[in-house]
């Protein structure tokens, strides 16, 4: 039991940290633009497609890991400069609209990348030994890439210029662009950024699931409870909220049937919201 | 322009008495010839009689596209198949098809476009279970015949099947019981006497479990059930569930989740200390190399070989020729598109039923809907053998619960990753006793 138990909290806090990934991009954009972006699953699902096939060209998972955000990135350029800035502070007509934009997204991977899963080899093979089990190091890599994005994340909202750009705009929009802050611009990248975090996330997670054209869906869903319980637009609540949700599924999957251990992760997110409509570390 | 010869000519010729005698010779040649003109070989000419309809309904989006793929596409060749060779009863075959976007209300709104204004005669496709529920009414309601092109639900050909569809239902193809029939034992006695089934928690996943649970314990064996989400991404907290003296590790989940749970099982080790098997469902339109070697070892329950050359060689001649036709290569590939992966076990559903409905149709006189339940029974009593248009060998349909049968192959994944069939089991040994007698239906 303790093994058992051992093993859950371990795996808990990794699948955590990726979901906790997945789930900054789209609270950077909701703290920033106040967007819902409903195609951040897409944007996700869009950066593993991309890996999949420079890794077919390549054969080298790391570039994959570089090209793809990249892409994806300009990608978020054009909907930012396309769709989102002729619709900004309408937010039920960018729910709406980015809703409809992950359908397309979907729909077009499908025409052309087919609606069987594909596979990403995982970089790292190794296992190790873990009690009875063993766990593969990729996870634990993965996890610790998170981490540091998170770190560079949070170094770059503290201690760049930029970074304070994208705090006082958060602060009060009007203030800063009476200070002179290019806020469209502040803006434009924040969403390109944004995307470019869903597609990195896509490539790290591709290797333990499988590159489909509706990997986003499940995904988005756990990163809006995620960034919900985190609280909207609290970077560092989506971490501490992400690793909670893992945990409380992993470890009440011990002692539950799984399925009911979701159930509690869900009970969790209700009883949150009823206390601390704002979330747990929202403001 | 007239000349004043020919002007001539006709003149004579109209002026020409015909006498009584010229009269019946000429009669009595043109109707000789008229007679055997019938007897000669003429091209099949549409726009004679009307078309006779069939909607098809499939997984184009959403989910189960791999699926849904593939049977539209055999579907669509068999029809144009029968309509180069003359239709049915001299009409030609139109198709309307329609996408069930997984969807069974979306679906139910679909057939019933199908039924009221495409006026379909019969309907096939779908191996979404959800999907044909939702239509089950209609069918029943609008006396249409509906032929499954996958649903694995053993229940709408069991006990229940007159009150579900009024026996307007019709399945080719395996299910979750037949499959546990056949292949239980191979299993129980190859594998392991201690099963731990890990599913996809809906009524597919649960019907395995209980299909094949039940004969377990039933033969001296310990089972346990582990039910996940369909769409689960992380098996490990799963897996740390599988008791530490299982033997065999069923496992079924579509899709990426499928792909999910065979190569995570490797991740933890688990396959170092028990068997894998699954039915072939779990990696339909999934190359094995997009499983990759952790599929090594894997026993899947096959309903029809993906490889060319597993199959046996009496049905060769047949395969090579519905492969070319479906555009698929020996190694179960779609020509020209090596990435895609045929739904081998499935998809044949889609290319023998227009051949079972043109026997129905000629065996029964069938004319239109009035007798389509004389139309079912003609289908569901056919026995067909082997050949091109039934190139999975001879296929029992059983006219008490309009079930299909036909031979079941247990295969083994090989290092180089190819399907290798181990062990044919005859359709006899999948055959169960039927739950249901729907002959009397007049």
């Amino acid at each position: 039991m303790v093994s058992n138990l051992a093993v859950a909290i371990l795996n808990g806090i990794v699948w955590g940290l990726i979901m906790a990934l997945i789930a900054l991009g789209l609270n950077m954009i909701f703290g920033l633009l106040h967007i819902i972006n409903m195609a951040h699953g897409a944007l996700y699902m869009l950066g593993a497609v991309v890996a999949w096939y420079v890794i077919e060209l390549t054969g080298n998972f790391w570039i994959g890991l570089m090209v793809a955000p990249l892409c994806v990135g300009f990608i978020g350029l054009i909907i930012e400069r396309g769709l989102i800035r002729t619709i900004e502070d309408k937010p039920i007509i960018t729910i709406i609209c980015t809703f409809g934009l992950m359908l397309a997204v979907q729909q077009l991977v499908l025409m052309i990348f087919g609606g069987s899963p594909r596979r990403i080899s995982p970089p790292i093979a190794y296992r190790f030994p873990l009690f009875e089990l063993q766990y593969p190091a990729m996870r634990i890599m993965i996890a610790l890439i998170s981490i540091a994005m998170m770190i560079g994340l949070w170094i770059f909202l503290r201690k760049t210029k930029y970074g304070l750009w994208m705090r006082a705009v958060v602060q009060d929009r009007e203030m800063a662009v009476a200070l002179g802050i290019p806020v469209t611009k502040v803006y434009m990248w924040t969403f390109v950024l944004g995307s470019a975090l869903a597609a990195f996330s896509g490539v790290l997670a591709a290797p333990i699931v499988s590159v489909e054209f509706m990997m986003g869906r499940e995904v988005l869903i756990m990163a809006f409870i995620i960034v919900i319980v985190g609280g909207m637009g609290n970077l560092e609540g989506s971490v501490i909220a992400a690793i909670m949700i893992s945990l409380i599924q992993g470890v009440g999957a011990l002692f539950v049937p799984p399925s009911i251990a979701t159930v509690f992760a869900l009970a969790f997110m209700i009883i949150v919201l009823l206390f601390r409509p704002q979330g747990l570390f929202g403001e | 322009m007239e000349t004043k010869k020919t002007k001539k000519k006709v003149e004579g010729i109209l002026k020409k008495e015909i006498s009584r005698r010229d009269f019946i010779k000429t009669t009595a040649l043109g109707a000789a010839g008229l007679s055997l003109s019938s007897w000669a070989p003429v091209p099949f000419t549409y726009g004679a009689q009307p078309p006779i309809k069939i909607g098809m309904l499939n997984e184009y989006t959403v989910f189960a596209t791999e699926y849904g793929y593939w049977l539209g596409k055999v579907g669509r060749t068999a029809i144009a198949k029968i309509n180069a060779e003359g239709g049915i009863a001299g009409r030609k075959l139109e198709l309307h098809e329609y996408d069930t976007k997984a969807n069974p209300a979306w679906s139910a709104s679909m057939c019933r476009k199908m039924i009221l204004e495409d006026k379909v005669d019969l309907i096939m496709g779908s191996i979404h279970s959800g999907v044909h529920l939702a239509c089950f009414p209609l069918i029943k309601q609008y006396k249409i015949p509906l032929f499954s092109g996958g649903s694995m639900t053993y229940e709408f050909t069991g006990k229940d099947s007159l009150s579900l569809h009024g026996g307007y239902y019709i399945r080719n193809h395996s299910h979750a019981r037949s499959q546990a029939v056949a292949a239980w034992k191979f299993g129980f006695n190859n594998l392991g006497k201690k099963w731990t089934f890990l599913n996809a928690d809906y009524a597919w996943g649960h019907s395995l479990a209980r299909e094949f649970g039940s004969r377990v314990r039933a033969a001296g064996g310990k089972t346990q059930d582990i039910f996940a989400p369909p769409a689960t991404q992380d098996f490990i907290p799963f897996l740390q569930k599988v008791d530490p003296d299982t033997e065999v590790l069923f496992t079924a989940f579509l899709g990426s989740a499928g792909l999910g749970v065979l190569r995570q099982t490797v991740e933890v080790g688990l396959h170092k200390r028990l068997q894998r098997f699954t039915v072939i469902c779990t990696t339909e339109g999934i190359g094995q190399e997009v499983v990759g070697k952790e599929s090594i070892g894997a026993y899947y329950i096959e309903y029809h070989p993906r490889h060319l050359d597993q199959l046996p060689k009496e049905l060769h001649p047949y395969e090579i020729a519905y492969r070319k036709a479906c555009g698929v290569d020996k190694e179960g590939k779609e020509v020209g598109n090596p990435k895609v992966t045929i739904a081998g076990s499935h998809m044949y559903s889609m290319w023998i039923y227009p051949y079972m409905i043109k026997l129905g149709i000629e065996q029964s006189g069938w004319k239109d809907s009035k007798k389509n339940m004389d139309l079912i029974k003609a289908i569901c009593s056919l026995k067909l053998k082997a050949g091109p248009w039934c190139p999975v060998g001879d296929l029992v349909m059983r006219e008490e619960d309009h079930q299909g049968f036909n031979d079941f192959y247990i295969s083994r994944v090989e290092p180089d990753l190819k399907l290798k069939i181990l062990e044919i089991i005859p359709k006899e040994k999948a055959m169960y006793e039927p739950e249901t007698d729907l002959r009397k239906i007049v």
